[in-house]
Order: structure tokens, then C-alpha cells, then sequence
């Protein structure tokens, strides 16, 4: 019978050959389902009526500004309740001018994520030691360096830990095993992001072309017909 | 059967075995062209790999984010509304 560890393992050399394709472990890790895509169309779509994007009275920059927000909301609305999705709804209500957008689209489920407690952030006394052993592991795979290295690369992981705290949503008050499970997750879903936006782009794109090649067609038969 | 993270958390000690699975579940989770230059993956190149990737992504989504608001600046309210819905209920 296989271990957990050798169901990751095969799981990882598979989803390794195929460098676009998303892991699909059958526990906790981030699936894109049908679902996924469906909350984050449609999450996407009351968002862009929320902020009216497709009306004329808005510059450039304030429509981008909308659709990103839009986005951002349903990705972290689609995936349900993870660490960085708290985070990154509680980053965007830090800003004044998101917050009526949020209020409209998330309704009750605004109140009440603001009411729940970070309680993440009492572990900040244990974060450093705890990030310094669950990367230790990985360092101990490295081949033997002098003892200054050794200090050297621990510092390097510590700063860069930092950084990854800074990009991931709510990371600044996990734990270093939460913050690489968070961070997987996070990834998947920001690639899940990127695929359905595109693939938005591609259907307005496309309903643009068929609109106006009708429109236009007419015109360009008369024209030959001077010929 | 395998054992949900959340059950694991609860216990104060985390294995490193959990450990190293979360980190090789990351390495494969970054594209190939940036795995390729892991030959050995230390733990800070991991980090920074992935800080980098996260980055790449933030790009590609503010990217799409102006294509977008590109494309429906120069739109009539009505159609394409209606396609991207149904578009989502054909898919």
C-alpha cells in the first residue's frame, strides 16, 4: 500500500512533466473545479457591475483599478475560507475607497470577516524559531559548508522568508509551515487567476470581432462594388 | 486514506517529513524554466524562486488588467455583457 509520501511524490514527478497543468492531489491542496471557475466568473461579473466598468465615464486607470479589485475578490471568494484569502480581503479593506465595493459585493460575509479574530498573529514570538527549524530541513540537504556559510545561508533564508511573507496575503502573521502551505495554495490560486482572466479576454475579444465584422461588412461589399 | 492538514496542525509538532513534502510540493510547482536552475534545491533558492514566480503572476494579472479595461472602454453596455453570461453558462 502506498505511503502519503509516496502518493505526493508520484503526484509531484507527474504534475513535474506537464509544467502547465495543476496539482491534483485528492486532500488539501487547491483544486480548479468547475466550481472554482464558475464562483470566479461569476463573482468577477457582479463586480464588474458593481463598479459599472463598461460604462464610458470612467478613465482608463479607474476601470483598471475596478477589474483588478473585481478579480481579486473572486479569486479569494471562489477559493472559500484559507489563510491568505482573510488576508488579502482584510489588505483590501485597509483602503478606504475599496471599502463600499466590498461592502456591496460581500454583503453580510464582509461583517463577519472583519469580525473574526487574527488569531495567527499571537504566534509572532514563535515565528522566527519556528521558519528557522522547518527550513533547517532543507538545509541540511545541502552539501557541508564552513560554519560562516552555514550562518550566511541561514540569514539568506530568514530574508527571503521575509519576502514571501510580504507577497503572500496575511503572511506577515503565519507561522513558517503555514506560510509555505499558504503560499502553495495561494500560487495555485493565482494561476487559476490568470487562466480565467485570459480566457475573459479571449470571449470579449472575440464577441467585439463578431459585432463589429457584422456591422461592418455591408459597407465593405459596397465598396467593391464601384470596382 | 490520507490524513487532512488541518488534523495534523493540531498535534505541536510538526514532522519533517510534512516538512519536506510541502517543500517538494512547491518545487513543483514552479514552471519549468525556473525549475531547471534548482539542480539542488536549497531552501533559500526555493524562496526566492518562488517570490519570483508569485511576482511574474502579480504581472501577468495587472497586464490583464489593462487589456481589459482597454477592450471595454470601447464597448456598448449591452452585448457583451450578455456574451461573457453566456459564455459562463456554456462552459
Amino acid at each position: 500500500m502506498l505511503s502519503r509520501t509516496h502518493f505526493i511524490y508520484i503526484s509531484a514527478c507527474v504534475a513535474a512533466f506537464s509544467p502547465s497543468c495543476l496539482l491534483s492531489f485528492s486532500v488539501a491542496a487547491m483544486q480548479v473545479t468547475e466550481a472554482f471557475k464558475h464562483a470566479f466568473l461569476k463573482q468577477m461579473l457582479l463586480g464588474f457591475q458593481a463598479s459599472a466598468v463598461s460604462t464610458n465615464s470612467m478613465g482608463f486607470q479607474e476601470r483598471k483599478n475596478a477589474i483588478k479589485l473585481s478579480a481579486d475578490v473572486a479569486m479569494a471568494v471562489a477559493r472559500g475560507s484559507r489563510k491568505w484569502t482573510r488576508g488579502l480581503i482584510a489588505g483590501l479593506s485597509e483602503e478606504q475607497q475599496n471599502r463600499s465595493f466590498l461592502q456591496l459585493i460581500l454583503g453580510e460575509q464582509y461583517e463577519r470577516r472583519l469580525m473574526k479574530p487574527c488569531y495567527s498573529s499571537w504566534k509572532i514570538p514563535r515565528c522566527r524559531k519556528i521558519v528557522r527549524r522547518s527550513l533547517r530541513v532543507c538545509c541540511r540537504r545541502q552539501k557541508k559548508k564552513k560554519n560562516q556559510s552555514g550562518v550566511l545561508a541561514r540569514t539568506l533564508v530568514e530574508k527571503r522568508t521575509q519576502q514571501l511573507k510580504r507577497l503572500v496575503p496575511g503572511g506577515e502573521s503565519m507561522d513558517g509551515f503555514s506560510l509555505l502551505d499558504e503560499t502553495l495554495d495561494y500560487v495555485l490560486s493565482l494561476r487559476a487567476q490568470v487562466d480565467l482572466m485570459q480566457s475573459l479576454l479571449t470571449t470579449v475579444e472575440s464577441s467585439k470581432l463578431r459585432s463589429h465584422s457584422k456591422r461592418t461588412l455591408p459597407e465593405r461589399k459596397a465598396s467593391y462594388v464601384g470596382k | 486514506m490520507p490524513v487532512e492538514m488541518s488534523s495534523r496542525r493540531s498535534s505541536s509538532r510538526i514532522s519533517d517529513e510534512e516538512i519536506s513534502e510541502l517543500i517538494s510540493k512547491l518545487q513543483s510547482l514552479l514552471p519549468e524554466s525556473r525549475r531547471r536552475s534548482m539542480s539542488r534545491a536549497s531552501a533559500a533558492k526555493l524562496l526566492k524562486e518562488t517570490c519570483s514566480y508569485i511576482k511574474s503572476l502579480h504581472r501577468e494579472v495587472d497586464d490583464l488588467s489593462d487589456r481589459l479595461s482597454d477592450l471595454m472602454s470601447t464597448m456598448d453596455s449591452g452585448s457583451p455583457q450578455a456574451e461573457i453570461i453566456r459564455s459562463i453558462l456554456r462552459s
